[in-house]
């Protein structure tokens, strides 16, 4: 009976990666429809009334509809940065990859620099407040940006070695621009690693919590992941808002991921462009 | 009236200098064929021309005009290159169309061109479709649709046919010299394949190491080489070139003898020598000898010949067919 052997492996590592990844999405979906004393077991017991709807409104009730405000600042940081990224590091990735100097070099230590160097809190604080831009969106879409300009780059830098130089001089003998080749030859092609980019970044950029947490501070600047502050004191926990507010912030994610993973692996792994 | 000047033009990178002073004339209307080894120059020089590298001494005009600083668009050139670079992003009638749509010429007008360019190529059924969606020749010929719709003064091609096999690279070597003599209009062809450089060209460049060896019609190049090089890379298969001590018993430094201008026979004759291998094309045959006093000697003789390999023969050279260097 040999031929029953792969069918038992691959039942075996579907119960493991079921385990690792459906059950906590389980348990905080189960946490997030039980009453307050039910919750505070955290256990995987089911409910003994659902109360879907009323811990759904009362997370976007708490403190004033603040989970709205969250919503809508997460999403301009969310937007605004991963716009400026893309355009930012195509460009900056096209030229350090097509223009042969001395400050390649120095550009490319640069680059790794912003990779390896961890980011200074307190002295980013202090410039950001010198700039008057610390608590103001400005200032942390400005953050975001720079934070994941180098990985970007690089990401760019190799898919565009990958796109013959034959282009470029051909756009150039058509009476191209280096703009104009820029945008209307090179970009277009850019698509797969693009697309990658703006979910691997709009994923990471949407679920920061650290970085918010300390350059942008104040009732008003709220975004979603600090939301979870909110069922979260010292004294009392009330997990079952708590879990109902993960749910919430998990799936722009998540819907993000289903539509695009496809995309996402074509982009890793994308070859040279074929004429 | 010549379309195109090189004055003693130059490039070097860094230290190595790969265009060693490089002088000529191309006429208006002429096919002019650079060929050479690999690494001889004759591609940057072709983008000298087109403007894609910048020559580091001397001066190019062309149609009248000095245009060795001018961007490549300014110069009335337009380039076809061995790997097409199609844009794989836009359609057939999008990549014919692209230099219009950059000069922001009315879409009306742009669509006119494509349509004629495309008739000329037969690319009609094909404007809607992406290059992917492309044969190789098929590509080849919307690269060609790319250049003709600019109107240039001077056609460039590097190597434009090196990656087709060899039927439709006979085809499309048709197909060029078809073009170009209902154009009219000045080419300049890059390959390192003689056969392309003999059956296309009005005129044959052949370079060597950064340097002009000779500039001929083909069968000047063929009949009176100027040098060993010139006479070893004209001609398939090779010419017989023997130096040293044999040659000077000739009263030269290089002697050669092409294969085609060697009679064999049983008889008596200038050189004896045993057949190694023989290679039978139909049409004609290869035989390849070893003659004790010259060493090798390729010989092209007729397909039904009587020799056979490890035969002893004698061999003639055709009277006023020898080389003397």
């Amino acid at each position: 009976m040999r031929s029953v052997r792969p069918y038992v492996t691959g039942a075996i590592a579907l119960a493991v990666a079921a385990v690792i990844f459906v059950m906590p999405f389980v348990f905080v979906a189960l946490q997030a429809v039980k009453s307050k004393s039910e919750a505070s077991r955290l256990d995987f017991e089911l409910p003994e009334h659902w109360l879907f709807w009323d811990n759904l409104i009362a997370v976007f009730k708490a403190r004033d509809y603040q989970l709205a405000l969250a919503y809508f600042n997460s999403t301009l940081i969310t937007v605004a940065s991963v716009t400026i990224l893309i355009l930012l590091s195509a460009m900056v990735g096209y030229v350090m990859q097509r223009r042969k100097t001395v400050w390649n070099r120095v550009a490319s230590i640069a680059l790794f620099m912003g990779l390896m160097m961890p980011p200074a809190v307190v002295p980013t604080i202090g410039l950001l407040q010198e700039i008057g831009l610390f608590k103001t969106m400005t200032g942390m879409i400005l953050i975001q940006v720079a934070y994941n300009l180098s990985f970007s780059t690089l990401l760019y830098r190799s898919f565009i070695s990958t796109i013959p130089r034959d282009l470029d001089e051909a756009a150039l003998i058509d009476g191209a621009k280096p703009r104009q080749i820029f945008f209307r030859v090179i970009l277009p092609l850019l698509k797969p690693v693009t697309v990658t980019n703006i979910v691997v970044q709009s994923i990471a950029i949407f679920n920061d919590f650290t970085n918010p947490l300390y350059y942008l501070p104040g009732k008003e600047n709220v975004t979603v992941q600090l939301t979870l502050y909110n069922f979260q004191s010292m004294y009392t926990s009330q997990y079952n808002l708590l879990f109902m507010n993960i749910l919430l912030v998990t799936i722009p994610p998540l819907i993000v991921f289903i539509f695009f993973n496809r995309q996402i692996v074509a982009g890793m792994t994308a070859g040279a462009v074929k004429g | 009236m010549a379309e195109l000047t090189l004055k003693q033009v130059r490039k070097s990178f860094g230290a190595l200098e790969v265009i060693k002073g490089i002088d000529l004339e191309v006429a208006s209307g002429e096919f002019v064929v650079f060929v050479g080894p690999s690494g001889c120059g004759k591609s940057t020089l072709l983008r000298i021309i087109a403007g894609l590298e910048e020559s580091t001494a001397g001066t190019l005009t062309i149609g009248g005009k000095d245009v060795t600083y001018a961007e490549p668009s300014e110069r009335g050139i337009a380039m076809v290159f061995q790997s097409y670079a199609l844009y794989p992003h836009m359609t057939v009638a999008e990549n014919i169309g692209f230099g219009l749509s950059l000069a922001r010429r009315p879409k009306a007008e742009i669509a006119a061109k494509v349509a004629a360019t495309a008739e000329t190529l037969q690319l009609t059924q094909l404007l809607e479709r992406k290059p992917k969606a492309l044969s190789g020749g098929q590509r080849q010929r919307v690269a060609i649709g790319r250049a003709i719709i600019r109107d240039p003064k001077v056609f460039l091609f590097d190597e434009p046919l090196s990656n087709l096999d060899a039927s439709l690279r006979a085809q499309m070597r048709l197909e060029i010299a078809d073009l170009h003599a209902r154009l009219k209009s000045t080419m300049i062809y890059v390959t390192h394949d003689q056969v392309e450089a003999m059956t296309m060209a009005d005129k044959i460049v052949v370079l060597n190491g950064g340097a002009v060896e000779q500039i001929g019609s083909p069968m000047e190049l063929y009949r009176t080489p100027a040098t060993p090089f010139v006479a070893g890379f004209i001609g398939s298969p090779k010419m017989n070139l023997y130096g040293g001590e044999t040659a000077r018993r000739m009263n030269c430094t290089t002697y050669g003898i092409r294969p085609e201008h060697i009679r064999l026979s049983e008889g008596a004759g200038q050189w004896q020598g045993r057949i190694r291998h023989l290679e039978r094309l139909g049409a004609d045959a290869i035989l390849y000898l070893d003659v004790p006093e010259l060493g090798e000697m390729v010989v092209r003789a007729e397909g039904e010949t009587p020799f056979a390999p490890g035969m002893t023969v004698w061999a003639n050279p055709v009277e006023g067919a020898e080389h003397r260097f």
